[in-house]
């Protein structure tokens, strides 16, 4: 029974039409068999027709009366009124379009940012119990920003901790990949054996490393990643036991991991054994799992507990640092937080306004409508059923936008994806899809905006009885004024709030630009490379001066040198220098910050000039006496008062020695870390004495520096076939990479801006333009009573700029209000910059002014004999 | 004048009784609406007659309530037309509608002819 009435209901719902053609059928079969019936009686057919049809009664009346028996549940009376509602936006195609357009833009750009929010913040990281998953840095005495690890720290760590229920310690480095087309190099990690365990990933084929292996490098063997699997052995399911050579040496495949596993912030291809090789060096990365019921809180009070034993342990190496622990979550996506709330804060404020606006526009429809109303409230409907017939209006069009949307949002999230830099460093931005989650939130706003445009205009209709309505049919009416003035303010000061914050943006970027790094980046091409690992320290140094007299003989080099790390990539920070005439400074108060490893050349090929003393040349190499370049800030640091040149220092470098060097000249500062980050002390030591396993080849050109690639290429597999190279890259495009982020943030929020202030500006210009179409009688007995038409146009203006310079006000109080969250976007600019909150109040102002004008132009043009006689 | 005069003799059903003669006509198999009608004129004696305007929402009533199913067919002379039958909850209902008629019919000779 209960399926017979359910498709039953179904048919009623989906069927009327057909439902209505089989009653007519039932009826006239009715007739058909009674008209058989009197023929066989002996009438003739025409008579008999007739009779039968006199017999029936009134068709149209039975039929009537038998569809009333259908009823009408509650769905079909919400099925009524969506029909009904149908047909009114089909009648007002420009007014339903602008609305569902307003909608979509403001659910699509809330469900794209919804959806990155979704991946990157809140969803878990795709690692079993992926919350136990924490980093460890240790903490240096004086800048106490985080810092990578000592093995031996991360030895004693792992044995004392009570925390963690495994540890393990990672180098991420370019791994050398020796193949049929000569040398290549990928990212890889050297891990120690409890890595994969303390992640708790079971390889796709194979095995991985076992907990308590490796203490020594061998035996050499090497896990896979998924694509490495693909690209180097087409997926070939019998690769466990194959061999490939990695950095020179032959390492054993032993198992490769399922697509998709990668250490975020860290991918890569390779994944080798690391030994704990025990020396004074921090260079690794500690990831650890918290054992089931400890707090992170708990864990981070541990660490520093630990560091404080080896910090009175190990006093020359270990004195005032301490150790944190820090959720891998958070530790990988902190960075993005603050500008991802930003971005939700900023489409939830634009969706905001669509419904504002939309809900403006609802209302004027709505007061269009009165008369409408008001015959249908006469007619008996009932005050609830107009309501809801408002309401479910409004769930039509934010469902119609909402889908909108969905496809806006889509499209967006696939624009993001496939179209950001690399460099930006978002992490997780391949886990961002439109799934469940966002689909429900889409819904959610949808129906929520819907709930909020829909309201007002709903509890507006209820105020009015039905004679007011009749009675004022063709006058209007001028409840709700209020309501729509709000509105609009609203929609003004949110305006302000995004413009003003767009307008900071831009004028960070460009300081950001303009920002004097130091070094001439145009016209240079860099080449990184991990070097191949040689018998003798010294073959390495070899090996690079080899490349670059190669490359200083090309046509089109200008200079050539290297450096360990290039600006924009990163530091070696944290290495203690001190001065050696005066007694060693205690452990944890010795003088530091970078240590950059050259050969000559370098600072020409970067237009760096010297200040003073003398660049390195080819004479400082193994055997001569140890020299050093430093940097002003280091200069001013070391030797305040004095000429470094000549002078004598300590410098905390290498596998535990602390060799002494001479100061050999001064060079100007450089932003290094970055275009943001002001110039650190520097200290340079020749590339030949203190050789580096990492280079970077800068090379300044004459012409493009991109045409120059194929040959640099060349040049370093003719010295040695089997080296490969990283990456080669301008170096302006990494300068201008490094500032992707601030540039992306710019323009998303610049774009924002521009919508807000249009959202402002037709939400200002709708309800001007309406009040004028609703006073316009009023202006009319104005101007019969001799008022001027600058007065009138004073007015109207005046009416509009008011609620421009309330909004403002309100705009600004937010503004005001939200002043340190702006400070950590920004780049030297006052969140409170006068002249750009200024500017930005100018634009609103003229936008304002313009949106009133053409309503305030009507109204003087408004010819009072012809409105009064219309009423 | 005679048309009249055979509306006059005619007994005017209320509701619920039609839902029960309907449903006791579609006991004895399907039927269509303009069979029914004739059933209940015939075994009434031609004293009751069912307006069309009372027997076709009464058919749509007990349809939605699912004591009726119905099915296109052909008639006896090759009609096509709707045919009503009970469903299983229809049957039931039958049942209690006759009981109830049963006591009601007592109930009401009972004050009408006390013994």
């Amino acid at each position: 029974m209960a399926r017979n009435s359910l498709r039953l209901l179904l048919r009623r719902f989906f069927q009327r039409r057909e439902l209505e053609r089989e009653l007519n059928d039932e009826l006239a079969s009715h007739i058909a068999i009674e008209t058989a019936r009197h023929i066989q009686d002996g009438e003739s057919p025409e008579a008999a027709r007739q009779i039968a049809l006199r017999e029936f009664g009134n068709v149209g009346l039975v039929a009537e009366v038998t569809r009333d028996q259908w009823g009408l549940g509650w769905l079909e009376q919400a099925f009524a009124d969506l029909r009904y509602s149908v047909r009114s936006f089909l009648r007002a195609p420009l007014f339903s379009a602008i609305v569902v357009i307003t909608l979509g833009l403001g659910i699509g750009s809330s469900t794209t940012i919804f959806s990155l929010l979704d991946g990157i913040l809140l969803r878990a990281l795709p690692f079993s119990n992926s919350n136990q998953l924490t980093v460890l840095w240790e903490l240096p005495p004086q800048t106490r920003k985080p810092n990578v690890v000592n093995l031996s720290n991360f030895v004693a760590w792992r044995e004392r901790n009570h925390s963690f229920q495994s540890m393990a310690a990672f180098l991420a480095s370019p791994m050398n990949l020796l193949g049929d087309r000569g040398g290549e190099q990928v990212p890889g990690l050297s891990v120690t054996a409890d890595f994969f365990e303390t992640l708790g990933t079971q390889p796709l084929l194979g095995r991985t490393f076992r907990p308590g292996e490796y203490w020594t490098s061998e035996p050499r063997e090497v896990v896979l990643s998924y694509g490495a699997w693909q690209r180097l052995f087409g997926g070939r399911p019998d690769v466990v036991g194959k061999k490939i050579s990695i950095d020179a040496s032959h390492h054993e495949v032993i198992g490769v991991m399922p697509s998709g596993f990668s250490l975020p912030n860290h991918k890569a291809e390779l994944y080798v054994p690391q030994a704990i090789e025990i020396n004074e060096g921090r260079n690794y990365t500690v990831i650890a799992r918290l054992r089931p019921g400890v707090s992170p809180d708990a864990a981070n009070a541990e660490m520093a507990a630990l560091a404080a034993q080896t910090a009175r342990e190990k006093v020359h190496m270990d004195a005032g640092w301490s150790a944190i622990a820090v959720p891998l979550l958070e530790q990988t996506v902190g960075s993005v937080r603050p500008i991802l709330l930003l971005l939700f804060a900023a489409v939830g404020l634009m969706l905001l306004l669509a419904c504002a606006n939309v809900a403006n526009l609802l209302m004027m429809r709505a007061s269009g409508r009165v008369r409408e109303f008001s015959v249908r409230l006469a007619l008996g409907a009932s005050r609830h059923r107009i309501v809801r017939q408002l309401l479910i209006e409004s769930l039509l069009l934010a469902m119609c936008g909402g889908l909108l949307g969905v496809i806006v949002g889509g499209i967006a999230i696939q624009f993001l994806k496939t179209s950001l830099p690399e460099s930006l460093h978002i992490p997780r931005l391949n886990e961002v899809t439109l799934n469940w989650a966002v689909l429900l939130y889409s819904t959610g706003t949808s129906i929520l905006s819907a709930l909020i445009f829909g309201l007002a205009p709903a509890l507006q209709s209820l105020k009015r009885n039905v004679s007011q309505g009749l009675h004022e049919a063709t006058r209007s009416v001028t409840s709700g004024r209020k309501v729509r003035r709000v509105l609009v303010i609203a929609e003004i000061a949110f305006a302000l709030v995004l413009v003003s914050t767009a307008g900071l943006m831009v004028r960070s970027f460009i300081r950001l630009t303009s920002v004097d790094t130091g070094f001439h980046a145009e016209n240079v091409l860099t080449a990184r490379m991990l070097l191949l690992p040689v018998q003798k320290e010294e073959y390495r140094a070899e090996t690079v001066r080899q490349m670059l007299d190669r490359i200083r003989a090309l046509p089109g080099v200008v200079r050539a040198g290297s450096i360990g790390i290039l600006p924009m990539e990163g530091t070696n920070s944290g290495t203690a220098y001190y001065r050696a005439d005066r007694p060693d400074p205690a452990p944890n108060a010795r003088p530091g910050g970078d240590v950059s490893i050259i050969t000559p050349g370098y600072f020409e090929a970067m237009r760096i000039p010297m200040i003073h003393g003398r660049a390195f040349d080819v004479e400082d190499r193994v055997g001569s006496p140890p020299v050093a370049i430093l940097n002003q800030s280091a200069a001013q640091m070391l030797f305040p008062d004095e000429d470094a040149v000549g002078k004598r220092l300590r410098v905390q470098w290498g596998g535990g020695g602390t060799p002494l060097v001479e100061v050999v000249g001064v060079a100007a500062d450089i932003r290094h870390d970055g275009v943001s980050t002001p110039p650190d002390p520097c200290l340079f030591m020749p590339n030949d004495q203190q050789p580096f396993p990492f280079t970077s080849l800068v090379v300044r050109t004459t012409g493009n520096p991109a045409n120059l690639e194929n040959e640099l290429r060349e040049q370093i597999r003719a010295v040695d076939s089997d080296q490969g190279i990283a990456t080669m890259e301008p170096l302006q495009q990494m300068v201008s990479d490094s500032i992707a982020r601030p540039r992306l943030e710019t323009v998303v929020l610049a774009a924002f801006g521009v919508i807000a202030l249009g959202l402002a500006c037709i939400g200002l210009y709708g309800l001007i333009a309406f009040s004028v179409a609703q006073r316009i009688r009023e202006i009319g007995i104005r101007v019969a009573l001799g008022a001027s038409k600058a007065g009138i146009f004073r007015m109207i203006l005046g009416d509009g700029l008011r609620l421009t310079v309330v909004g403002v006000l309100l705009g600004l109080a937010g503004v005001v209000s939200s002043t340190r969250f702006l400070r950590s976007l920004l780049y030297e600019v006052n969140p409170l910059d006068p002249a750009t909150l200024v500017s930005v109040i100018c634009i609103l102002l003229v936008v304002s002014a313009a949106a009133c004008y053409i309503p305030a132009l009507r109204a003087t043009n408004a010819d009072p004999a012809s409105i009064l006689r219309e009423e | 004048m005679a048309e009249s005069q055979r509306y006059q003799n005619r007994i005017e059903i209320r509701q619920g009784t039609l839902d029960l003669l309907i449903l006791q006509t579609l006991a004895r198999g399907q039927q269509h609406g303009h069979g029914i009608s004739q059933v209940i004129r015939a075994r009434s004696g031609e004293l009751l007659s069912v307006e069309t305007g009372s027997l076709y929402p009464a058919l749509h009533r007990l349809e939605k309530k699912g004591w009726l199913d119905s099915e296109w067919k052909a008639s006896e002379n090759n009609q096509r037309a709707k045919y009503y039958s009970l469903t299983k909850a229809g049957r039931k209902q039958l049942v209690a509608e006759h009981d109830k008629w049963r006591q009601l019919v007592q109930a009401v000779s009972g004050v009408l002819d006390p013994a």
